[in-house]
């Protein structure tokens, strides 16, 4: 089944072309590892997927529905009123679809001025109305999948960097997303760090959750990624099979990037 | 001195009045007028940065006089004896939101932008959103600044005198002046400096609640 599909997606900011005609699926069960440079347009491609950013034009589907139509060259989002950025963050339609998504940040960007466990629990409850009892059951679950059981009660700020983006990553699971999204996220962590972080996203890619990962960690994309991206200002320059995108690139582009990674 | 400091407690009954209204009204006036403020709605950002700037570039003390004065001598009503008492906090509460607001601009502007992408991801509505997440940790930042403000707000009551609103200062003045001695003035001052004190405590107080996270 197709979680999410985009089609010909194009962004540009401040008149320079970040995503030019970008096109990709995932299906359920898929983790999809995009790669590319600094500025090649990977943060910008997974922020206009979770609504923080809207494409120029270009069209996309959640689940198989319909979210952004082309309309005469234009995009045009679900429910839109009028063509104001301001109007699309108040859409009902749009907010609705972030219930089929999760997106986990490079900074982690947990709430400081919650606990642990209230940072998972909250959105489950306030946002989707969820009991509360069983929301609490749920985010435990996550919490002790993640090695953090005895942090629940602790603040942000008394956590490591990789202790942290594990409770991120529970506070998205825990709002039950069809997909889940990383944006870089061990780039702010030291090595040692990176490595816990990366052994949970791999346990949830055995357990087949449907996941987009834009990373920098290659061997890391190499072993747990069905599927690659390699993004190159703005353009998909080269995509298949993860392993051998990256351990064998047939495009010149692709070999000069992996190239730097050997090193 | 039994006499000097029964008039002076009036007086500072006075000024207290004036004090806890002000800071009533004029915190979520602050909060309102801040997010005019940062409105991306042009029209309405304009006229917030002007009325602002009004507020902050002129004397309150002439505000005060407008305030009391304007209704009669700019539209000739006639406003009975409670006017003085309702245009002075009028008068401290819109002047005091101004500084509000551009404190608690500063304190919203000053939160990361993950902290809204987060949100918002997440689900949240824009309002649940700042009510929950962004107004929570702005209160945090905000402290210090506020709890300056709100010193001088004390010592700012005493500018009442302008439009004869006989608060603590006024009242010393005329002790003072009656029985020639200054002693009043210092027992005033001494009140001024007890209030702020507690201000201090309690603002103190009040941070250190907020010091769990940071």
């Amino acid at each position: 089944m197709e979680i999410f599909r985009i089609e010909n997606c194009k962004k540009s900011i401040n008149g320079l072309n970040v995503l030019n005609d970008i096109s990709f699926s995932v299906n359920e069960g898929e983790v999809l590892a995009i790669i590319g440079s600094s500025g090649s347009g990977k943060t910008t491609l997974l922020r206009i997927a979770t609504f923080l950013d809207y494409m120029d034009s270009g069209e996309m589907w959640y689940l198989g529905k319909k979210i952004v139509s082309n309309v005469s060259n234009h995009s045009s989002y679900i429910g839109q009123k009028d063509l104001s950025i301001d109007s699309l963050k108040k859409n009902k339609e749009l907010i609705k679809v972030k219930s089929e998504f999760g997106l986990v940040f490079q900074n982690f960007n947990l709430f400081p001025h919650w606990s642990v466990l209230k940072n998972v629990m909250d959105a489950p409850i306030t946002v989707k109305k969820r009991n509360i009892d069983e929301v609490r059951e749920k985010a435990l679950t996550y919490l002790k999948y993640m090695g953090l059981e005895n942090k629940a009660m602790n603040y942000p700020c008394e956590l490591s960097g990789g202790q942290r983006q594990r409770v991120a990553i529970a506070r998205a699971l825990c709002l039950e997303p069809k997909i889940i999204y990383f944006d870089e996220p061990t780039s702010a962590l030291d090595p040692e760090l990176t490595s816990e972080v990366l052994k949970v996203i791999k346990n949830l890619a055995k357990e087949k959750r449907t996941m987009v990962i834009v990373t920098h960690e290659m061997n890391f994309a190499r072993d747990v990624a069905d599927r690659a991206i390699f993004l190159d200002d703005g353009i998909i320059a080269e995509e298949g099979d993860a392993y051998s995108l990256i351990t064998n690139p047939k495009k010149e582009r692709t070999k000069k990037f992996l190239q730097k990674f050997k090193e | 001195m039994i006499g000097i400091i029964t008039k002076i407690l009036s007086g500072a009954k006075a000024s207290l009045l004036i004090f806890f209204l002000t800071l009533i009204f004029s915190l979520p006036l602050g909060l309102i007028l801040s997010s005019f403020r940062m409105s991306k709605n042009k029209i309405l950002n304009g006229i917030t940065v002007f009325i602002i700037s009004i507020l902050r570039g002129t004397p309150l003390m002439l505000q005060l006089i407008v305030w009391f004065f304007g209704p009669y001598y700019i539209f000739g009503i006639k406003l009975n004896p409670s006017w003085r008492v309702t245009s002075i906090i009028i008068g401290f509460s819109i002047n005091y939101a101004a500084y509000f607001a551009e404190i608690f601009r500063a304190g919203i502007e000053s939160i990361p932008i993950g902290q809204f992408e987060a949100a918002s991801v997440l689900g949240y509505t824009r309002f649940v959103a700042f009510v929950k997440i962004i107004l929570p940790q702005m209160i945090k930042r905000v402290l210090p600044p506020v709890t300056n403000e709100i010193i001088t707000l004390i010592k700012d009551t005493s500018l009442a005198f302008v439009v004869a609103y006989a608060e603590m200062f006024t009242m010393a003045k005329q002790v003072a002046a009656a029985e020639t001695t200054i002693v009043p003035l210092f027992v005033a001052g001494l009140f001024y400096y007890v209030f702020n004190y507690i201000v201090a405590y309690v603002m103190e107080r009040i941070e250190k609640s907020f010091s769990y996270y940071w």
